[in-house]
């Protein structure tokens, strides 16, 4: 009953604390991988396990943290990547870092060429990789071309990729996002297989069926801390979930009920793949937003949502079916500038990227979307652009200088307002929000709930998407939930928890408690 | 200070290379500042910078168009056909040239948005055809704009000179216009509460434009008077300049320019908006090459030869961007001033071709590093 008795970890963290500027990602995290075991993490969107990654990986070096790594029972400070790989950590991202256009061979050697004569030495080459693949049971031709090999094929070779550098830590970051229950099954033999030959793995996934199969144990992270580990065989799903989300909402957010007036946008099975001839990525999506209300519409990551509000405004996709219409407009073919004709305005997610022009003024991103009500015989009208603009500028309460302002110089909080009086001077029936209040501090996040409040109130229809769970269920009147581009489940204000929202996200059909009066 | 010192430097830094280039040039060869060498720099400045105006609008949106040289050959050879060949009358043969130009432009817009093809290639293929379809249409002889000898619109271009008595008429106009206008949008800006230039400030900037404009005229009036081509060249820098500054359009050109993403969302019709800009391309390359096949006399193999080059050249130097979303249209005619000064002082003193490609290279390169480097922080 020795301390003794239990092995060393391989790797272990104490307290970690990591900041960024205006926010904490990681407030306090322990967890011990112990050698042999697959550990899942499980949390949810910004709950800190990439961070946790970064860190454990030397992405995020030694100093920029506070608190204490662990490897093979040892303090250890990385101050970059190499240090973490030299201390037998590999890690497997969600992006895939292969050359496509070499063969499986040539990326596993990648850098570090065995060479001969000052030639690169290719019997060699080849003949290492096939040792490497050989040794992960991994069944692939070293000499395939990458960019002919599928998703899965691709995820082997980056894990004997890392094999290669001979670990003692796999980790695995949402190796499954983009594999087939086939190719899933694949990868997890081969999980299987290193942790038998004594290589341990940290496996992040949303899948819970996937985390059941392969952890041994798991621990919760939530909003950057570690909240419990449990040992898989003696926890379910439900439990897990529990942990996931924690806290009872408080009164952060100020949704007013209103009444709901008439239907102003209504969309009916609609299925849409990225381009033409591809498998569809939304299936079957039908909803409707009234007048004066607000309908949430949430789901993990890859879930679709972004990809909704982005083909609804005719930014993206190829409708295969479905109709949306907007008050008695059909957006059959719809292109930004038919949408916001239509009524329908959006603020996108990635508002540097979509959003603002950031060496421009305030003024010319304010007016951009509405020049053509401001021009009179093809010249603009000044004035009334310069009237519009301030009173928005006003009523936004955005803290800049003036109009001419160059919009980089402002604050994320501002330039969000920016991005959403852009799509407000447009004057929309409509306004879809696509995380409205990402990465902005807690004082503009209020003022953008207020503003959904205020243009409820005005009789606008408004589509939030967040990935928040508190916040849609704070500021939506109904909330749609999707999984995998399908319709998980539909709630009305008074239905929504967090746990029933995360387990329509997670397409486990209905929720917890109503399984649970079943069985 | 260094920062006050930089931004100066930044401000005037194509004003002080103009100066070098003419005191070096008025120097060396006194004739370079005679009224009649200004004459004649101020025809071939308006013809490089008539150029550059419509690159500017292609640059704006993140495009290029290399094939303006050729099409700029091209357009003027195929209103000397059809006048020296077929009789056609003038005014007639330059709207057809110009029509066709418009068209082709429009289509390599179209090309470009449409089927998402760089505009880099497209108009290198533009180059090439445009130069092979020139030389096919002359059958490689030299095509008089005018039978004879005798004056007629197309010749006229680059040969008629405003009297004295209208050139100062006009340029009374011109300047009351300009001082108007800058005091108007003055007096506006304050009403919006933006910053405005002190008054002394803004005195100056009209006094001095009234001045320049007065020089300029009893400059060219010692000569023959204000050439056709300075009045083509005014008209349609103000024509860009209010398209650019004061209508959607313009924001579209700069908006897409800055982040096309961003210009998508916000709702801006992009493809409308470059077919456009292309199309008044080409309308500017078919003015550009009647221009500079007159002010030649006729069309040969070699005219427009390069000529996309230094348009770009002109915009770069006046500070437009090659990446879109930056760039004035007073930028461009400085810069466009600077090439033609740089090309007029090296003709002048016989400079041999060698030497002249390899001085507008050096200056291009010297100028956008000079940019970089006072722009960078």
């Amino acid at each position: 009953m020795s301390l003794s008795a239990s092995p060393t970890p391989v790797l272990a963290t104490r307290e970690l604390v990591k900041r960024f500027p205006g926010v904490t990602a990681l407030g306090g995290v322990s967890f011990e991988l112990l050698p042999g075991e697959v550990h899942a993490l499980c949390g949810e969107n910004g709950a800190g396990k990439s961070t946790l990654i970064k860190l454990l990986s030397g992405i995020h070096p030694f100093g920029s943290y506070e608190g204490s790594l662990f490897a093979a029972g040892r303090e250890v400070r990385f101050s970059s990547t190499r240090d973490a790989e030299a201390a037998g950590i590999a890690v497997i991202y969600q992006e895939l870092a292969l050359v496509p256009e070499m063969t499986v061979a040539e990326n596993l050697c990648l850098g570090h060429a065995p060479l001969r004569h000052g030639l690169i030495d290719w019997d060699r080459v080849y003949a290492d990789a096939a040792r490497v693949l050989e040794m992960a049971k991994i069944a692939l031709d070293p000499t395939a071309e990458v960019r002919k090999l599928g998703v899965a094929e691709r995820q082997l070779v980056e894990i004997a990729k890392a094999l290669s550098k001979n670990p003692k830590v796999l980790i695995l970051d949402e190796p499954t996002a983009a594999l087939s229950e086939d190719e899933v099954r694949r990868l997890l033999d081969v999980v299987r297989d290193l942790r038998a030959r004594g290589i341990a793995a940290i496996y992040i996934s949303h899948k819970f069926d996937e985390v059941f199969r392969i952890a041994d144990r798991i621990t919760v992270l939530r909003d950057g801390k570690s909240i419990t580990t449990l040992e898989t065989k003696n926890t379910t799903a439900d439990e897990v979930i529990r942990h996931m989300v924690g806290r009872p909402i408080t009164e952060l957010f100020p949704r007013r009920a209103s009444t709901p007036g008439e239907v102003l946008l209504s969309v009916s099975g609609l299925s849409v793949s990225e381009t033409r001839a591809q498998a569809p990525r939304l299936r079957e999506v039908s909803f409707e937003v009234r007048a004066g209300e607000v309908l949430g519409i949430g789901g993990l990551m890859g879930a679709g949502r972004t990809e909704l509000l982005l083909h609804l405004f005719g930014a993206w996709g190829w409708r295969i079916a479905g109709k949306v219409k907007l008050a008695e407009i059909s957006l059959d073919s719809p292109t930004p500038h038919r949408a916001l004709a239509a009524g329908l305005a959006l603020v996108s997610e990635d508002r540097k990227r979509y959003g603002l022009f950031l060496e421009s003024a305030i003024g010319f991103n304010l007016s951009l979307s509405s020049l053509s009500r401001l021009a009179r015989r093809g010249l603009l009208d000044e004035d009334a652009e310069v009237a519009r603009s301030r009173a928005l500028f006003d009523s936004l309460r955005v803290k800049a200088p003036g109009l001419e302002t160059t919009v980089r110089t402002l604050s994320g909080g501002n330039q969000q307002k920016i991005v959403i009086g852009k799509a407000l001077m447009t004057e929309p029936k409509v306004l879809l929000l696509d995380e409205p209040t990402r990465g902005i501090d807690v004082g503009a996040k209020l003022e953008v709930y207020e503003l959904v409040n205020r243009l409820c109130s005005e009789g606008k229809a408004i589509v939030l998407v967040s990935s928040e769970l508190p916040e849609l269920i704070g500021m939506s009147d109904r909330i749609v939930m999707l999984s995998e581009g399908k319709i998980g489940g539909t709630f009305s204000r008074a239905e929504a928890t967090q746990e029933r929202l995360l387990s329509a996200a997670l397409g486990r059909t209905g929720a917890p408690q109503k399984q649970a009066e079943l069985s | 200070m260094k920062t006050t010192l930089k931004s100066a430097l930044r401000d005037y830094s194509m004003l002080l290379a103009l100066a070098a280039i003419w005191a070096f040039f008025g120097l060396e060869h006194p004739v370079f500042l005679s009224s009649r060498n200004l004459s004649l720099l101020l025809i071939e400045l308006s013809i490089t910078a008539s150029l550059a105006l419509g690159m500017l609008l292609v640059l704006l949106p993140a495009q290029i168009d290399l094939a303006a040289g050729s099409g700029v050959g091209l357009a003027g050879a195929v209103a000397a056909v059809l006048v020296f060949n077929h009789g056609t009358p003038a005014l007639l043969a330059l709207l057809v040239a110009t029509a066709a130009c418009v068209v082709v432009w429009a289509s390599m817009g179209a090309l470009i948005v449409g089927q998402r093809i760089p505009a880099f290639i497209i108009t290198l293929g533009g180059l090439l055809v445009f130069k092979g379809v020139h030389w096919l249409v002359i059958k490689g002889q030299t095509v008089p704009v005018s039978e004879g000898g005798k004056n007629n619109a197309y010749s006229l271009l680059t040969t008629y000179y405003l009297p004295p008595l209208a050139g100062f008429a006009l340029g009374a106009l011109v300047i009351a216009g300009f001082a108007f206008f800058t005091l108007r949008a003055r007096a506006r800006r304050a009403a919006y509460g933006f910053g405005v230039p002190d008054k002394e400030r803004t005195f100056m900037t009209l006094f001095i434009a009234g001045q320049l404009i007065f020089l300029l005229l009893i400059v060219t009036n010692q000569y023959r008077g204000l050439p056709l081509p300075a009045l083509i060249l005014g008209a349609l820098a103000l024509a860009v300049y209010v398209l650019t500054a004061h209508t959607p359009f313009g924001r579209y050109l700069y908006a897409i320019g800055s982040n096309e993403e961003a210009a998508l969302i916000s709702g801006v019709p992009i493809q409308r908006t470059v077919i456009v800009a292309f199309a008044l391309m080409g309308a500017i390359v078919a003015l550009t090459g009647f221009m500079q096949t007159a002010y030649a006399g006729a069309s040969t193999s070699t005219v427009g030869s390069l000529m996309e080059l230094d348009a770009v050249a002109a915009c770069v130097i006046g500070g437009t961007s090659l990446r879109g979303g930056r760039g004035t249209v007073t930028g461009v005619l400085f810069g466009a001033l600077i090439m033609a000064s740089l090309l007029n002082g090296m003709t002048l003193m016989a400079v041999s071709p060698e030497i002249k490609f390899i001085a507008r290279g050096v200056v291009l390169a010297l100028a956008v590093w000079v940019d970089v480097k006072l722009n960078s922080d």
